[in-house]
């Protein structure tokens, strides 16, 4: 009954702690890979699927947090940090810096399944975003030069006619290039077109040329 | 009118004649015409006076020689009778007129040696006396003279109304100090009734002579070649010789005198007599002569010349006169005065007089000798005194002070520089008091000045030095006091006063010492006991002084100064005095606060951090393979629940769980044997010294918080078995925790350590003065704690290493606050037995 779309990263230097999570998560039917310390996660090939970074904060190698401080900007699976003795301002520095749960050892496993499925749903959503974020990527460089043109103009709402003149093209010749965009992108409407180049952060540009180079 | 002797003569010569002529041949009063010519000429001249008396002898001597030669002519006697009246009234004028001159020449010198027992034979008594009596005061007169011895006699006397009066007087030789030879001269115009013999000059040399013994009781002529002619009888068997016996001193080229002279004296008066003989010169000289008795006594002796008509001179008259005593008398006034000068010479000051008004009027050798000005030097121009020789900056000061005391009658003294004669100023100190008569009128100031040049610059410079030397105190950045060997502050110094803000005796009343009120007036309260304790220590030993304690300004705050006192001793040793010198050490107490503070912050911090880490150790050691046990457990529930259950699974966790509690259980054995004492060999040692060794662990640390730790021991302990190092540490954890108690405490802080015998036991109280315990059931457990970084171990393991050695720890309260911790140790025999 393992699902095979996910899976749990566990890192502690304390093999028998690995042993007991790998042991715990198996019987919830979530598979665990362990690690014995931080550099060894690091350097790992894991494989790309949802995941979520059960994470020791007293490692021999690195301090947890200072791990994840590390890995901030690498896109990492959500941490669940456990510790043999927590403090407040370790847990509030984790959960500043994204980490789900702080947990302190001992731990209930009712407490770790919750904060280990919070963080698989979290990296579930966080992957699903990302992918579509990709996709439209690929339209948006999908478009002409001319298209992507027209683009930030169309959005901000410029009426054909004003859009036509701030390119200096016919309004036909705009209207045909508008509807290039609004296929090439997927988008149903312009309200899905705004929504789409919000997410691509593409500027508005509704101000009327103001002459000159 | 200055009329020369020759013409005199000539004169007196034509008188005699005029005279002679008219008496004899013409009528009487044409006689009186020369007589008043010469007369009227006398008035003009003093040297008439002699002449007039030649004339008028002459005058007298042709009446008489006419009356002889012609014999009795009867009708003519009646004039000649007339004539010789004549003379005589003419003589009584002449008489009267040199009484007169005599009176006004000498008046004081008559009312001084001529009282009512005048020697008859001065002149102005001569006519007053009874004719029968004068021989017989002449002769008293010459016997005082001769023989040095008074004389008493019995005269009459004639009174204004022509009687004669019996007076008894007392003649001592020489009343007469000054007579004037040329005044005795014109006694020869007394009649020469008696002795009516001119037959030479020498005859009448010795008449004069003879008339000057009359006056004077003495009286004696020479020849012309200085051979005696005369000397009164009494005079000859008084001395026991005759004129000849004098003369026969001619004879060896000496002078007539030589027998009578004083060998000392010889030679000055033959030098003069011998000039008078040849020059005709009057021979007046002192000198001594020989009485009978062989004593020489003083005598003015006078001699003229008596001229032969002629005008040779036919012989010498004169007298002598005793001035013995007057003479003995001004020797022995010279004599004295000689002394006085001396001694006022000798006096090693300078001494003036001054006028009542302050005109200057003596200064002695050694005034002038030493500022190099005589009296008129000193003496300005109006009269008053100069005070040239004072400074200038002086002298205006000294002029007013001189010049107050003229004018109140007040002595006067003064200090000021004074001109030396090398133009050099030295201090002089002055003084002078005013001479007062009866009446109280001041008529002189002696003044007295002292040089005190030497002391007033030794003055000056001990000044100056005591000056510098005060200066030096004062200035100096610190307070500085003194105090007698006893303690009693004697001085503060200005700056130690304003910072007080009261002087020494300001703080002075009748019940305690000036120590005491000071000392609980300026220390803080909190320092009082030590202070006090420290200081007494000192006055009794003579160690030493130095403390560190809060001192209270005048504005009431209290800054920590450091006190250092040392004895001052004398050449014995023995302490005269303590110097004290205060420095404030505010600042650097602040400081020394601030780094305690920081250090303590940082021992917390340090004790915190490790504490933390210690902790952190201790539970990820547990927690781990708890959280293994925790996380098998569930993991072995959730098999054994699964649907079927999965015992192998199952078991292997199970397998897990007991293999994890046994790691866990090794972790709690293993802390426990980090906390652990070790064993080492416990030693019978005196308890005394171990205590010692934690007081002198614990010194610095009570020092720095002002806890001063008393240590009472009771004599005679038995010894005890312990092991040292934990013993130790037990005594410094109690310590340190009484010290700790008293930290926010008010007022004096003690810790007491006192160790006595209980029974079978030793115990040892370690007590405070804090707020006490609020938890005495449960300070004893591990981890409890009331303070902010304790761990809670340290009474724990207090306890247990006391009940190691078999002994008990507890807790009392103590009186009248605080706490008490107190231990027993059991005693070697027990242990032993």
């Amino acid at each position: 009954m393992t699902a095979e779309d996910h899976v749990v990263f566990v890192v502690d230097d304390d093999a028998r702690i690995r042993e007991a999570l790998v042991d715990m998560l198996e019987s919830y039917g979530i598979r665990a890979i362990t690690f014995g310390s931080a550099g060894e996660y690091a350097r790992a090939a894991k494989p790309e699927m949802t995941a979520c970074l059960v994470l020791d904060v007293e490692l021999p190698d690195i301090n947890g947090l200072d791990f994840q401080t590390q890995i901030a900007n690498a896109g990492h699976p959500p941490i669940v940090f456990i510790t043999g003795h927590g403090s407040i301002p370790a847990s509030v520095r984790a959960i500043r810096h994204g980490a789900v749960d702080f947990l302190t050892k001992p731990f209930s496993d009712a407490d770790l399944m919750a904060a280990i499925r919070t963080a698989l749903a979290r990296d579930r959503e966080e992957r699903a975003a990302r992918d579509e974020l990709g996709a439209l990527r690929r339209r948006h460089a999908d478009l002409t030069p001319r298209e992507r043109e027209v683009l930030p103009l169309v959005i901000s709402g410029l009426l054909n006619k004003q859009a036509a003149a701030e390119l200096g093209i016919s309004e036909v010749t705009l209207q045909m290039h508008r509807r290039n965009v609004m296929q090439k992108m997927d988008a149903a409407s312009l309200a899905d077109l705004v929504r789409m180049a919000e997410k691509l952060e593409i500027p508005l540009s509704g101000s009327r040329r103001a002459g000159g180079p | 009118m200055a009329i020369s002797r020759p013409v005199c003569l000539a004169l007196a010569v034509l008188a005699c004649a005029a005279g002679m002529v008219a008496g004899w041949r013409l009528y009487l009063p044409l006689g009186l015409a020369p007589v008043v010519a010469v007369l009227f000429l006398r008035v003009a001249s003093q040297w008439l006076l002699p002449l007039l008396g030649v004339a008028t002898a002459g005058l007298a001597v042709s009446l008489l020689a006419t009356n002889e030669g012609e014999g009795s002519l009867p009708d003519e006697g009646m004039n000649y009778g007339g004539c010789f009246a004549l003379v005589l009234s003419l003589g009584g004028v002449l008489a009267a007129h040199r009484m007169l001159g005599m009176a006004r020449a000498a008046p004081d010198r008559a009312s001084r040696t001529l009282t009512e027992e005048a020697a008859p034979g001065e002149p102005a008594g001569a006519p007053l006396l009874h004719p029968d009596d004068r021989l017989a005061s002449t002769l008293a007169s010459a016997r005082a003279f001769w023989t040095g011895v008074p004389q008493v006699m019995r005269y009459r006397q004639r009174q204004p109304d022509g009687s004669y009066r019996w007076f008894r007087t007392r003649s001592v030789p020489s009343y007469e100090a000054v007579v004037e030879i040329s005044d005795l001269e014109t006694v020869r115009e007394e009649p020469m009734t008696h002795s009516p013999t001119f037959a030479s000059p020498t005859a009448d040399t010795v008449q004069a002579a003879r008339t000057v013994e009359d006056l004077f009781g003495n009286g004696w002529a020479f020849d012309a070649a200085g051979a005696w002619i005369y000397l009164p009888l009494f005079a000859q068997t008084t001395l026991g010789l005759t004129p000849d016996d004098l003369n026969a001193s001619l004879r060896d080229g000496d002078i007539s005198w030589k027998l009578l002279l004083h060998p000392d004296e010889y030679e000055a008066v033959a030098i003069r007599w011998r000039h008078s003989l040849e020059t005709g010169a009057p021979f007046r000289a002192e000198f001594r002569i020989r009485r009978a008795n062989g004593v020489y006594a003083w005598a003015k002796t006078a001699a003229k010349p008596f001229l032969d008509t002629e005008g040779h001179i036919a012989g010498w008259f004169g007298t002598s006169i005793d001035i013995d005593l007057p003479k003995k008398t001004e020797a022995a006034l010279r004599a004295k005065e000689f002394q006085l000068r001396q001694l006022i010479e000798a006096v090693p000051t300078m001494i003036w007089s001054t006028t009542a008004s302050g005109t200057p009027t003596y200064a002695n050798q050694r005034f002038i000798d030493t500022t190099g000005a005589s009296l008129a030097d000193i003496t300005a121009p109006d009269g008053s005194a100069s005070l040239s020789v004072i400074h200038p900056e002086d002298r205006q000061a000294a002029r007013d002070a001189f010049g107050r005391s003229m004018l109140q009658g007040i002595p006067y003294a003064a200090t000021y520089r004074q001109l030396r004669a090398d133009g050099s100023y030295r201090w002089t100190a002055t003084r002078a008091e005013p001479l007062r008569d009866e009446a109280g009128v001041i008529h002189q100031w002696y003044g007295v000045s002292v040089d005190i040049h030497e002391r007033v610059v030794a003055e000056m410079s001990l000044r100056e030095s005591e000056h510098a030397h005060r200066q030096l105190v004062e200035t100096l950045p610190a307070l500085i006091y003194c105090a007698t060997p006893e303690g009693k502050p004697t001085y503060r110094s200005e700056k130690l006063r304003d910072y007080l803000g009261f002087g020494l005796t300001d703080k002075d009343d009748a019940e305690r010492t000036r120590l005491e009120n000071t000392l609980d007036a300026i220390i803080h309260p909190d320092d009082l006991a030590a202070v006090k304790e420290r200081y007494a220590h000192a006055l009794s030993t003579g160690e030493p002084y130095q403390m560190k304690h809060r001192l209270r300004r005048f504005d009431g705050v209290y800054r920590w100064v450091e006190t250092r006192a040392a004895a001052m001793r004398n050449a014995e040793g023995t302490i005269v005095q303590w110097n004290g010198i205060c420095l404030e050490i505010e600042d650097q107490v602040r400081a020394q606060e601030d780094l305690r503070l920081a250090q303590d912050n940082l021992a917390r911090a340090s004790q915190a951090a490790s504490l933390a880490e210690l902790s952190a150790s201790i539970a990820h050691e547990v927690n781990q393979p708890l959280a293994a046990i925790v996380a098998n457990s569930h993991t072995c529930l959730r098999w054994l629940r699964a649907e079927p259950p999965n015992h192998p699974r199952a078991m292997i966790t199970a397998e897990r769980i007991i293999r994890d509690s046994n790691a866990a259980a090794d972790v709690v054995s293993r802390i426990r044997a980090l906390f652990k004492q070790s064993v080492q060999p416990r030693t019978s040692t005196a308890l005394p010294s171990v205590i010692g060794e934690a007081r002198r662990l614990l010194t610095e640390e009570a020092t720095r918080r002002r806890i001063r730790l008393h240590v009472d021991i009771e004599d005679g302990l038995p010894r005890v078995v312990f092991d040292r190092v934990q013993l130790q540490q037990v005594l410094i954890n109690l310590l340190r925790n009484a010290m700790e108690a008293m930290e926010a405490a008010e007022g004096d802080k003690v810790v007491g350590i006192r160790v006595h015998r209980a029974e079978g036991d030793v115990q040892v109280r370690v007590s405070d003065l804090g707020a006490g315990v609020a938890f005495p059931d449960r300070i004893f457990e591990p981890f409890f704690t009331t303070k902010e970084s304790g761990m809670g171990m340290g009474l724990a393991i207090c306890r247990s290493i006391v009940e190691s050695h078999g002994g008990r720890l507890w807790i009392e309260s103590n009186e009248p606050r605080g706490a008490i911790f107190v231990f027993t140790l059991p005693v070697e025999t027990d242990v032993a037995a």
